[in-house]
Formats: structure tokens, sequence, C-alpha cells
């Protein structure tokens, strides 16, 4: 431990400030409030603060972030500049454990490289807080100190500070910029733990239950949705809570353009899944639409669905989402003393959740820059659904899986996640059944043959074509389900010996929605697959010699061995429970159904949190599940 | 071929038309992108031949009706800008009143020669493709949707309260500066400018699609404004979207 003197380190500050090659950033006053911000000299340091307005986390994850930039008529995109490095001066222990659960989750499965860039390049000097909020309970939460996390570590003690050096960087910097800096005596070390021992005692909140046993509360009291409409009853959906939130991370995806209609910046902004809109989907689909199941989701998202993975309560204590609602209704200490209190009452017993076992890889980096392709066919299948024809510009295969996804640009629009059609075995290209229903959607409709695309992918756990092989399989797709379907289906009737009966059961609303008419026409004349098809309706005017009737009308029209079959679900959302309630009726085994699921799947790389379900991201997890596996999850189905 | 771009004004200050006026360097560029046939502020000429149109203000009587039509029917777009004209705006206090008082008020001894109706946006009347919210308009706004619509994409308005803008522009809330705010009820994208300049929101882009009016108002009240007050601000411009609610 060092020694300084609070002048020497005002000289320290400005010494850094002096050197042009940092970034010097630190807590400032603003109003009777504080935020971290650029520091013009060290006097405008103010060490005592209680909490900043926000979290520093808008310094590696911030407001608004150019990913890239390209030019709107080619798509070819230009590298950002490189950042200069920053020292930030003043960050409490709850904000440097909140930034170690950021780099789990930017590091989860693939990094993010614009998080990490900046991450890795910033000095943090931390100060053990001398002040705290009310509303502050990171004791509770085991982050009101630290020994780890940070470079250098500040602890007033009174006209000098005493410094922990964390690491070489923060140890580098302070003999480069710092003069006087003395060993620690005895007296100063004995101060520190005295300080840090008040800090324990400082919070004027109160747990009634040891935390540790949030996330079994949690699980306890999902399906009392009572207790969630009581809770949430005032709530006004503004996101105040999630947007002050130093362990919130999701985020969405906008294409700027600018005047000139030149250049286009695609950034990311800080969301919310307090939000309205943030798990609803082009077609107008909203799959957390009322405030009550948006407002649970927050709480299980830090409690136990981020717990779960990563073995942390995704919460540092630090109170800010309690002194930012107007109504007084997001205090996490307030509401899990309800819901132990409410639990206990109903003579449950909870004990402390069970660490799970955490095992997260980082396999590479996130690109986020789409790789150019052309549009080589475009046939026109229904006046809303166009089969698009794709061919990557470098002449690779797109390289996907049955059922898997992929991020398409459409150069100054941005970009939408759209089910792959083709099977792997078709070369050269891939083909994209596109409905119009969006923004991305509308323009690529409006694209010729010959025009650019970009594309990100193949995303997602598609289907397991080698589990099914040998199998006999029923295929149910209602509308533009047969989209995704399609990769299989086709892969399936390309290698038909491998597999046993091959069934496809195809519906939508009226005839001439029918898609893909001349390749069903074709199946139906094939001895070797089983199809049928229905339309809900057939409006005057239009001819249709099949079925009427709803999709399931049709599964009682095809025989199969339950034990042998395995069912293949894609359609819109409303009617997953009917086939699979109509499947269990016929005694088909939960892992044998297997469904393709859709979200608002907007980063492709379980990042930006809008493609959810509970635990699962659609993006990573799926699209493609087999049933018995989130059959238990509620917001799947 | 540059697309074509005429401004209409019905009741209102034409100060959204102003801000498009002191566009300043941008409007150079903007005029790369369209040509401008009609615009009363900046030239005199003009043309009924357009495939954009830029109307300001609400429609206060049944005569304008017409006039909007025949504006709809002109137009491929038509793009309601500021308050009026997308949500009514301050000129929907009127509703909460008699209208024949408010002529008197207003016209006084010639207040029988002067025609009035409940104010209202004009989608009330005529199709509207696109808004730009705001009394008056941001500048950026407008231009970020005059891009839209030049590369074909619908613009997006975004349906989050003022507060998401606020809080990323780390504000300190106005109800801890010890003033009243309609921000978490009002539709966002004017970058949460009059917070940011130390003021309130007074809710001039009107509600989010599905507002927690009781909530707002129990923290207006909550915070010390007597229900009048709290009520008060919601007349201010929400009220054509509150009669309809």
């Amino acid at each position: 431990m060092k020694i300084i003197s609070k002048d020497e380190f005002s000289n320290f500050v400005d010494a850094l400030i002096k050197d042009e090659k940092w970034n010097v950033i630190g807590v400032k006053a603003k109003g009777d409030k504080f935020a971290f911000g650029p520091l013009e000299n060290a006097n405008e340091l103010r060490l005592d603060y209680d909490v900043t307005l926000l979290p520093p986390k808008k310094y590696f994850f911030p407001q608004r972030e150019t990913l890239f930039t390209y030019n709107l008529a080619d798509g070819s995109s230009a590298k950002n500049p490189e950042t200069k490095p920053s020292v930030i001066i003043g960050v409490h222990p709850y904000d440097i454990v909140a930034l170690f659960h950021m780099d789990e989750i930017f590091r989860d499965t693939k990094s993010d490289p614009h998080y990490f860039e900046k991450r890795n390049s910033t000095v943090i000097i931390g100060v053990n807080m001398q002040k705290m909020s009310k509303w502050n309970f990171a004791p509770y939460m085991g982050c009101a100190i630290v020994d780890y996390g940070y470079d250098l570590m500040l602890t007033d003690l009174g006209n000098r500070y005493a410094i922990s050096v964390g690491s070489q960087k923060g140890g580098e910097l302070l003999s480069k910029y710092a003069k006087n800096v003395n060993s620690a005596l005895a007296r100063d070390i004995q101060l520190v733990g005295q300080k840090k021992r008040e800090i324990m005692n400082m919070s004027q909140q109160k747990f009634d239950f040891s935390t540790e046993m949030i996330p079994e509360l949690l699980k306890e009291t999902y399906e009392e949705s009572g207790f969630w409409e009581k809770h949430a009853e005032k709530c006004l959906a503004c996101g105040s809570c999630v947007l002050v939130c130093p362990t919130c991370y999701c985020f969405d995806v906008k294409d700027n353009p600018d005047l000139a209609l030149e250049q286009v910046e695609r950034i990311r902004t800080w969301d919310g899944c307090l939000l309205e809109d943030f798990a609803k989907i082009a077609s107008g689909e909203n799959f957390r639409p009322t405030r009550p199941t948006r407002y649970r989701h927050r709480y299980f998202k830090k409690g136990k669905y981020l717990f779960d993975r990563f073995g942390f309560i995704s919460c540092v204590g630090c109170g800010r989402c309690s002194s930012n609602c107007l109504p007084n209704i997001a205090n996490p200490v307030e509401l899990f003393n309800d819901m132990y209190h409410e639990i206990h009452s109903k003579g449950v017993k909870v004990s402390p959740a069970q660490t799970p076992e955490v095992n997260i890889q980082t396999e590479g980096n996130i690109d986020y820059v789409p790789r150019l392709a052309t549009i080589i066919n475009k046939t026109v299948m229904t006046p809303n659904e166009t089969l698009f024809e794709i061919k990557m510009d470098d002449g690779s295969e797109l390289g996907h899986k049955p059922g898997q996804f992929a991020e398409i640009s459409v150069f100054g629009i941005g970009e939408a996640p759209i089910s792959i059609s083709s099977p792997p075995t078709k070369k050269g290209s891939f083909e994209i059944c596109v409905r119009k229903v969006g923004n991305v959607t509308n323009k690529l409709h409006t694209l010729k043959v010959g025009d650019k695309v970009g594309v990100r992918g193949p995303f997602g756990n598609g289907f397991d074509v080698d589990a099914l092989k040998g199998k006999d399989l029923l295929f149910v797709a209602g509308g533009l389900g047969i989209a995704p379907l399609r990769s299989l289906f086709n892969y399936v009737v390309d290698k038909r010996k491998e597999f046993g009966h091959v069934v496809l059961l195809y519906g939508c609303k009226e005839p001439r929605e029918l898609l893909f008419s001349k390749e069903m026409e074709e199946l139906a004349r094939r001895p070797d697959v089983e199809f049928k098809a229905t339309v809900n309706w057939c409006p005057d005017g239009e001819s249709w010699g099949g079925n009427i009737g709803v999709i399931t009308t049709l599964i009682p029209q095809v025989s199969f061995d339950p034990d042998k079959i395995y069912a293949i679900v894609c359609g819109p959302p409303v009617m997953y429970k009917y086939v699979i309630a109509d499947l269990k009726a016929r005694k088909v085994p939960d892992d044998h159904i297997i469904v393709s699921l859709e979200r608002r799947m907007k980063c492709g790389v379980g990042k930006c949190g809008h493609c959810q379900i509970n635990q699962i991201y659609v993006c990573k997890d799926g699209p493609v599940f087999n049933y018995s596996k989130i059959k238990g999850v509620p917001e799947a189905l | 071929m540059k697309p074509k771009v005429a401004f209409f004004d019905f009741a209102g200050c034409e100060g959204d038309q102003l801000q498009v006026a002191n566009l300043e360097e941008d409007l150079l560029t903007l005029l790369g992108q369209v040509e401008v046939v009609s615009f009363r502020e900046i030239m005199k000429e003009h043309n009924e031949d357009y495939d954009i149109a830029f109307i300001e203000g609400s429609c206060t009587r049944l005569q304008d009706e017409d006039r909007l039509k025949q504006i709809r029917k002109n137009a491929k777009i038509v793009v309601a800008i500021g308050s009026c004209a997308t949500i009514g705006g301050i000129n929907a206090l009127k509703n909460y009143k008699n209208l024949d008082e408010v002529r008197q008020i207003v016209y006084g001894e010639s207040a029988r020669l002067f025609d009035t109706y409940a104010a209202r946006p004009i989608d009330a009347i005529i199709p509207v493709d696109a808004y730009v919210h705001g009394c008056p308009i941001d500048r950026n706004e407008f231009l970020q949707v005059v891009k839209s619509l030049l590369l074909g994409k619908k613009p997006e308005v975004p349906n989050y309260p003022v507060c998401v803008e606020c809080k990323k522009n780390e504000n300190i809330c106005a109800f801890d500066r010890g003033q009243f705010c309609v921000g978490p009820v009002t539709r966002a994208g004017c970058n949460s400018c009059c917070i940011n300049e130390g003021t309130i929101c007074w809710g001039c882009r009107g509600l989010i699609d599905n507002p927690n009016e009781n909530s707002q108002k129990e923290i207006l009240i909550k915070y010390g404004l007597t229900v009048d007050d709290a009520i008060g601000k919601f007349k201010l411009y929400f009220g054509w979207q509150e009669g309809k609610r």
C-alpha cells in the first residue's frame, strides 16, 4: 500500500491531464448530484460523492456508439478510428464489480470487440466510498469493497490517500506521473481496514433475509401474477431503472445515413427490457406486451437467468434504479423483502441458491460488419412474399445448417434476421423467402437482381440433421413457417434415402398465399413423400381443390407410428400450442417434437437481449428447439 | 429525379416551417436531395405538382377539411409536422371549453363571422404517412424523417417516453429539481431537449402508445401539484389524445 498527500494527488491528476495521451475522466459535481465527465483540472474531482447519475459503463458501452461506417452505394465499410486510452478516476467498488459483470456478458460465446477495445485501454482508479446514497445496498451484495478489478484504489485518510496498487498498469501510471509517493505505515493500513469496516455498516437499506436466497425466491414467485401486477401497477415503463443500471447491457442497432445519402453509420444504442416495444417484431407481434411481465423479466434477468448462467446475481446494490424510479417501485430491497415475506407466509421454505456450474467460453470476436453479397435471382411468390437467391461476393458458401438464420443488411435501412430457406446441399448460393413486414424487408423487395446486400451469419442452432437420419419425419408448416422448414425439407428430399417416411403438412390462410406452389405441385407427384396442403378458407374467385380448415385438420389425415415419427413444426406463434396438443394426443413423445421459433433477433449473437424467452436466447440457443427442452419455459410457446 | 416537396399550414404559428427555414448549412444539402415547389415562408412561387406534402397546423374548422383532402390527393406522401398537425397541439386546449364562448373570447363582436370546431390533428381528417412531432419540431429529427422518406423507409418514431433520452443524457430529473415534468408519458424523439436545458417536458410530442396516466398523475400530486394542476399538465398538449382515449 502507498500513501500520497492530497496535494500531490492533485498534481498527479493534473500531470495526467497535461499529457495529452490520455482521456482523463473523473467524478464531478452536476447540480447537487454527480457525474463522470472529462476533467479539465484536478480541482473538479469530487471523490467525496455518494453516487453518480450514470455508472462509468458509459465509457465502455456508450449510450450511442458507431459500430462501423459504410458506403451506401456499395456497402463497403471503413475501419473505425482507434480509441484514445482513458483514465477513469473515482470509481466506487460496486461499479468496479459491475464492470466485471459486463466483461462476462460481453465475452460470453463471442467477444464484443467494441466493448473490450475500450475496456482494455482504460485505467481504473477506484475510490472507497466516503458517502453512500440512501438507496445503496452494496454491502448486502458483496460489492461495497473490492480487492480486485482496479488499477489503483484510493482510500481517503483525511489529508492523504492510501493507494492500493491493483495492477502493473496502475503502478506504472503512479510512478510515471506521481511524486512523493511513500510506502504506507502500519497506522495507515489499519486506518484503511477501519474505513472498510465502516463502509460495510453504512447502508440505510436492510434485507430481511440472506441475498443468496434471491434466485430461489424468484423461482417460487414466477407464476404469482398477482404479486407482479401489484408491484408493477404504477410502473411507467419509462425504462429509467434499466438505463441507469451498471449491469444492464441490452442494446438496439440502427442505421443512420448522412443527409447527402453517401455514408451510413451503423449505431448501437442502449435499449431496455422495460420498454413497450422491446420484444416486438416487425409483424407487430409483441412477445412481452404487458408492464408486469416486463417488470418481472427484469428481476428474473438480474436475479435468476444471469445467476444460472454466470453464477452471480447481476445486481451490485448501487441503488440507482431505486433513486430514479418516480413511482418508487424499483427498489430491489423492498421488492425482495416483500417477496420473501409473501413466500414465507405461505409456509414455503426457501434456502440459499446453489452456485451453478459456470462454463463460459469465448470463441473469437463478434463481427458486426456484414459480408457483401449479391442478389442473383428473385422469384415473386405472392404479392407479399418473394424468394431471393443470394451469392456471397467472395465466392464462399454461407455454410449454414438447415434451420439457421442470417442477419440481412439492406444498405441505408438496416438489418433484419431472416431464416435461410435453401438446404446446404444447394451450392454456390442460398435462398431466403421474405415477407414484406418492416422497413428492411419492404426495401429488400424493391431491390433488383444484381443489387448488393450485406450478410452476417449463419446464426443460431439449426436442426440436428444427423439425429434425424433414418427417422420418419412429419413436417408441419403454417404460412411463412415453410421458409425455415424448407431448408431441412429440401435437404431431406435431396438425400431421400437417408430418411424414413416423410410427410409435409402445409397450411396457409387462402390459396393465393400458398408459397413455393410449383415445388408443392411437384411434391404432390412424388411417390416417396406424403404431401397435404390446406387453406383456412377459399374466398370467391379463388380455386382450391384440397382440404379447407386450419393446419390441425390435416393431422388426423395422416397415419404414423408415434414412437418412430419426429415432428418438425414452424408457423405463426398462435399455431404451436394447437399443433403440439394434437401431436401429444396422438402419443408423439415430447422429445420427438422439434419447433423453430420466431423472436426479435437483433444482434444474432446472444447479446442485445431482444429475443430472450426467459433464460434462453432464441438467436443463440434456437431458433430450433426440441420441445422437451422448452416446454417448461413459460415465455416460449 | 429529385422528389418535389411542398409545405402547407393550417391553424398554427408556422414555427415548424421556421425550423426548416433555419436549417442553415443543412438546407443546402437538403436542396440537393429535394426540389421545394411550395414554401410560403421562404419563396413566392407555388406549384400544385408535388410528391411530398409537409403539413403544419391543426384542423380547427370544417372548411379546412377540403383543402386537406386536396393535398392528400395531390401528394404521394403526407407528413404532419409539429404538434398542432400531429396531435392537435395546444389548439386542442379550446376543446375543453364551449366553442361559442371560445369564438367570443377570440373574435369578440365579429365572432359570428368565424367558424370553429374542436381542434384536431390532420390524421383525424386524412391518412398521414409520417410524423415529425414537437413544438416546435426538432431540425435534426426533421432531417431524419426526410432521409428515411428519400430511402423509401417508414420513419421510425420512438414509442418510449422522454425519460429514456433524458437518462441517456444524464440529466438530473426535473422532479429532483423541484419541477413537474410529463416526460414519463411523452413520446421521445426530441433527445430530451427541454430537460437538457434545465426546464421540464411539457408533453409537446404527445402521449406514448400506452402511457400509465394514473401513475403519472399520482406522481405529479405526490411531488406537490394540486389535482387540478396535474390534470392541467395533461390538458396542455394531450387534449385531443385524451379525448379519444
